[in-house]
């Protein structure tokens, strides 16, 4: 089964054509890596997936529905992490799992996913006394608090130390483990070989390829995914 | 229901742990009732004052700043609605605003003394809409100014002339008449009258008419006006 179905997406701003035909599919229980560098048109992507912009033209599945006229119904089967999103700086951890889970059908389970997150000793920390690690592992639990069958996370580790990143791999790792379909855009190439299945890389508003890390690298005739997506960089103007 | 509740509870404890949302709306105006000795002629300017301390001098930083660190963004991708949010900030800067009244009129009554107000109904009813008012104006503001710091900015710069003006920091036949005439035009006057007539006791329905018309006219350009990112 999918859980993404995007054909033939477009999107502009004035003269911009931020996205020019994007398409791709993900497939249920799948970890599936956007990857490209700045304006190759992720960000308006993920976007469009998760329902807070409408395309100007192409379509857009997401778990059986149209995000841009189902947003609401979506929202409740959907996890999302936002780039440099936040939270009130003098909210707690605890408060903010607990509020962010009475927005949810099933977000009851706040307290569990607190505990399962590591930040049961933070409950009563304010967002504004958070690390950056700490932040985005607050961010990325609240992504889960709805119990989400799908998760999409945007740039879920720039920014943070080696340690913190690795740490946050492994809360991937478990979700992936537990047949949550991950969607996750990131600038970094060994993060994209930890924990993807499968890869597009963008460029300019496009796909210029997708596939497991090997089977890119095989289709450029290189000899890691760094290189292999230079080399679809390089191709596709 | 559940999820505007949780947001309208969490939003009234963030404005408690605001020291400068408590000082003014909290212990500013009682300094002021200490410094007037008590007098209760200047007590419903001073819930005025509250209530626009509230929603026009912390409101439009507030909304501002939750746009330009994305937490609205970050809402719009839960189920619910950030207009919520929006409902939510009002209703915690009114119960802020109507915890800092109550106190301030037990403290004239049990401690200097003064009778109790003529009309308590009217008088609650003068200060929600009076409240609602100043967020709503405050909420324009949000709409206008982009950013955290100009919103902020332009809402102190609105409140202050406005409280001097209107009634509510100083009465009104102390200022020479050309400034006098100002208050004539400013929205929050008629919240003044309408909180001074429920004290002593001879409430009119005209200021708070007017109150509501302004509240419509101020939530329609608000509503015209905000950008959500």
């Amino acid at each position: 089964m999918e859980a993404i179905e995007v054909t033939d997406l477009r999107k502009s701003y004035g003269d911009t054509r931020a996205v020019d035909g994007v398409t791709f599919t993900v497939r249920s229980g799948e970890t599936f890596g956007i990857i490209g560098r700045n304006g190759a048109g992720k960000t308006t992507t993920v976007e469009c997936l998760i329902g807070l912009r409408r395309a100007d033209a192409g379509t857009v599945r997401v778990l059986g529905e149209d995000p841009a006229r189902r947003r609401r119904a979506l929202a409740h089967r959907l996890g999302v992490q936002l780039q440099d999103s936040s939270l009130p700086e003098r909210i707690t951890v605890a408060e903010a799992l607990r509020m962010f889970g009475s927005f949810y059908r099933d977000g009851s389970g706040w307290r569990g996913v607190m505990e399962r997150w590591g930040l049961r000793p933070l409950a009563g920390k304010a967002f504004g006394d958070l690390s950056g690690g700490q932040r985005q592992r607050l961010m990325l639990a609240l992504a889960l608090v709805g119990n989400p069958e799908m998760v999409v996370l945007d740039e879920l580790t720039t920014g943070l130390d080696p340690i913190a990143r690795r740490e946050t791999w492994r809360l991937v790792h478990d979700l992936k483990t537990a047949g949550t379909t991950v969607v996750l855009v990131s600038h970094y190439f060994d993060e994209i070989e930890a924990l993807c299945d499968r890869v597009a890389v963008f460029a300019r508003g496009r796909v210029a390829a997708a596939g497991t890390t090997g089977e890119l690298v095989a289709r450029t005739g290189t000899a890691s995914l760094e290189e292999a997506y230079l080399a679809l960089e390089g191709t596709d103007r | 229901m559940k999820a505007f509740t949780a947001l309208a509870a969490a939003e009234l404890r963030l404005l408690s742990r605001d020291p400068a949302s408590l000082f003014f709306m909290v212990a500013f105006p009682l300094m002021l009732l200490v410094l007037k000795r008590g007098d209760s002629g200047a007590v419903p300017g001073y819930l005025a004052m509250i209530a626009a301390i509230g929603g026009m001098g912390a409101l439009p930083g507030l909304l501002a700043s939750y746009r330009e660190r994305k937490v609205l963004k970050r809402l719009a991708t839960t189920p619910i609605s950030p207009v919520l949010l929006l409902g939510a900030q009002l209703v915690a800067q009114v119960a802020a605003g109507l915890a800092g009244s109550a106190l301030l009129v037990v403290v004239t009554i049990a401690v200097f003394g003064a009778r109790a107000p003529g009309d308590v109904l009217m008088l609650t009813t003068a200060f929600l809409l009076c409240s609602v008012m100043v967020c709503t104006l405050g909420f324009v503001i949000a709409a206008v100014v982009r950013t955290a710091r100009g919103a902020s900015l332009i809402g102190m710069l609105v409140m202050f002339p406005m409280i001097f003006l209107s009634g509510a920091a100083v009465p009104r036949r102390a200022l020479p008449g050309s400034l006098r005439q100002i208050g004539d035009f400013l929205p929050l006057t008629p919240a003044v009258e309408a909180l001074g007539d429920a004290w002593s006791g001879t409430a009119a329905l005209f200021p708070l008419l007017i109150l509501a018309g302004i509240i419509v006219a101020a939530t329609a350009t608000g509503a015209a006006l905000f950008r959500w990112e």
